[in-house]
């Protein structure tokens, strides 16, 4: 171990630049990972909240909005209904645009309509809900425009989800392959010490010394080299799941982005395990060579 | 302790650098293997510590089939085999002590026994009070009595030595060469490579020839027998 660190020292442009590939591909990789986590808990959330939305009419009669409702309970996927009404809708646009008190005051009167809120069994079946609503007969009374006024989201939720996974796997091949090049990389720098060495190791397998005798040290010192790359990288990643995100979130106000801790711990985790096992196995392809006398 | 079977070594197709050697060497035995440059001497010992596997034959040592041995038990082999060479073979950043008492640790030996095995082996080659100093202050006779006492610290049954005396003046040979017959008598089984014709010629052991890759002689009380 002492030796290891000695070596490090001594090799310091090469560990170096092993460490860095390392952590840069690391980095990369937690990156993707994150951005994923992000929109994949975006979706999940907004899946969840998925709902079916239908804008009426100001001049709709409050009696045929009323066997309007009914008829929606009764179908099986509907598990509630929740009437909106003007004020009740310019309350809730109040209270998520606080922060933004200028387009409140440039507002006069209240622009916005009245709606219900369908809330489904099962996300998957809005397609039905929306076909049996542009159905329903009277609907021309009630709603001004059925494809602007009757808003649902899976369709689009899907395709983002498409366009997610990939830009994922795009970024994860890339990463892969950044991963093999800090592999490479580090059994350079392994290497390079092995044939500083190369003498020792020589006496060592002559005298005696068992295969493991003599590649311990080296691996201690690859997988030393990917821990350190790995910490560099969880740095940048920490770096900027805090800072990145609140500038999203900042600029898109909006959009509730959030990432679950117990995720990011174990992100973490596997960009330390990630970082040894580059090392490990940069070192255990360096020692090959060398250990077969 | 030694059986050679028929062995044949062939380098990457080329002339084969050892042709259907067989050979027996009992246990306690010492002998000389003799030979000009290029005859094979060196393949052989390397067949023996199995750095390299033969192309054709068998090789035991101690019981030990050579040929078909795993190589991740090649180190237990080792232990069992005491190496001298030419160039000594010493790690020129350690003491003298650490590079006999590195022979050891390398085999994992407690920090107890390795103070008392290695200044004894160091004492029987006459270099007892030397530990603290490094190979590169050393002459050529003393770096190799490191080199026996590194070879012999783990008291193994088989010493092989391959030209031991080549880089030394004939006065320091004949000590080098003294060390070892000490080391034989205490049932170590030597087997040395050399070119020193005066040393063979008067110690009189059994002498094996080697030519071309092939063992023409093995003399009980031999002599060197080459007029070069």
């Amino acid at each position: 171990m002492r030796e290891a660190i000695e070596n490090m020292r001594k090799n310091f442009a090469m560990s170096s630049a092993a460490i860095s590939t390392t952590a840069l591909s690391l980095f990369l990789v937690g990156i993707f990972l994150l951005m994923f986590f992000v929109w994949s808990s975006f979706a999940v959330e907004t899946l969840s909240k998925l709902e079916v939305e239908v804008f009426l009419k100001d001049s709709a009669a409050p009696k045929q909005v009323q066997n309007f409702q009914n008829k929606i309970l009764s179908w099986n996927e509907v598990k509630t209904i929740k009437y909106v009404s003007k004020e009740e809708a310019l309350d809730i646009f109040k209270e998520k645009l606080k922060d933004n008190p200028g387009i409140l005051q440039a507002m006069t009167g209240n622009p916005l309509p009245s709606s219900i809120r369908i809330f489904l069994k099962d996300p998957h079946q809005t397609k039905t809900v929306v076909n049996k609503i542009n159905n329903y007969t009277g609907l021309n009374e009630l709603v001004e425009d059925p494809k602007v006024d009757i808003k649902y989201g899976a369709d689009y939720i899907e395709k983002l989800f498409s366009v997610i996974k990939m830009i994922g796997w795009m970024g994860l091949s890339a990463a892969a392959l950044l991963c093999f090049a800090s592999i490479i990389l580090v059994s350079n720098t392994i290497r390079l010490n092995i044939f500083a060495r190369r003498k020792e190791v020589a006496i060592m397998r002559l005298v005696g010394a068992s295969k493991w005798f003599v590649r311990w040290p080296f691996l201690f010192e690859g997988m030393f080299q990917g821990l350190i790359g790995s910490l560099v990288a969880i740095g940048l990643v920490y770096f900027v799941k805090v800072w990145a995100l609140r500038k999203v979130v900042e600029t898109i106000p909006f959009l509730n982005l959030s990432i679950n801790e117990a995720l990011f711990l174990r992100l973490i985790l596997g960009m330390v395990l990630g970082g040894v096992l580059i090392g490990a196995t940069g070192s255990v392809i360096a020692l090959r060579r060398f250990l077969k006398v | 302790m030694i059986k050679i079977k028929n062995v044949t070594m062939i380098y990457n197709g080329g002339k084969p650098a050892l042709e259907d050697i067989n050979l027996q060497v009992d246990r306690g035995d010492f002998l000389f293997l003799v030979g000009p440059s290029g005859s094979g001497k060196s393949t052989l010992i390397k067949l023996l510590i199995r750095e390299l596997v033969p192309t054709k034959g068998e090789i035991y040592i101690a019981g030990r089939d050579l040929v078909h041995m795993r190589l991740r038990k090649v180190h237990l082999l080792r232990r069992d085999i005491g190496c001298v060479f030419q160039d000594f073979k010493l790690l020129p950043n350690k003491t003298i002590y650490e590079n006999v008492a590195f022979a050891l640790e390398v085999i994992g030996k407690s920090e107890r026994a390795i103070k008392i095995q290695v200044p004894e082996a160091l004492k029987l080659v006459g270099l007892g009070g030397k530990f603290d100093r490094y190979p590169g202050e050393l002459s050529g006779g003393e770096q190799q009595r490191v080199s026996l006492a590194r070879a012999f610290v783990n008291r193994p049954p088989l010493l092989l030595a391959d030209e031991p005396t080549g880089n030394l003046d004939p006065s320091i040979s004949m000590e080098i060469m003294s060390l070892l017959d000490r080391i034989n008598k205490t049932g170590t089984t030597v087997l040395m490579a050399t070119h020193d014709r005066e040393m063979v010629n008067n110690l009189r052991k059994r002498v094996i020839a080697l030519e071309h890759g092939k063992l023409v002689r093995d003399q009980a009380r031999g002599v060197y027998g080459y007029g070069d």
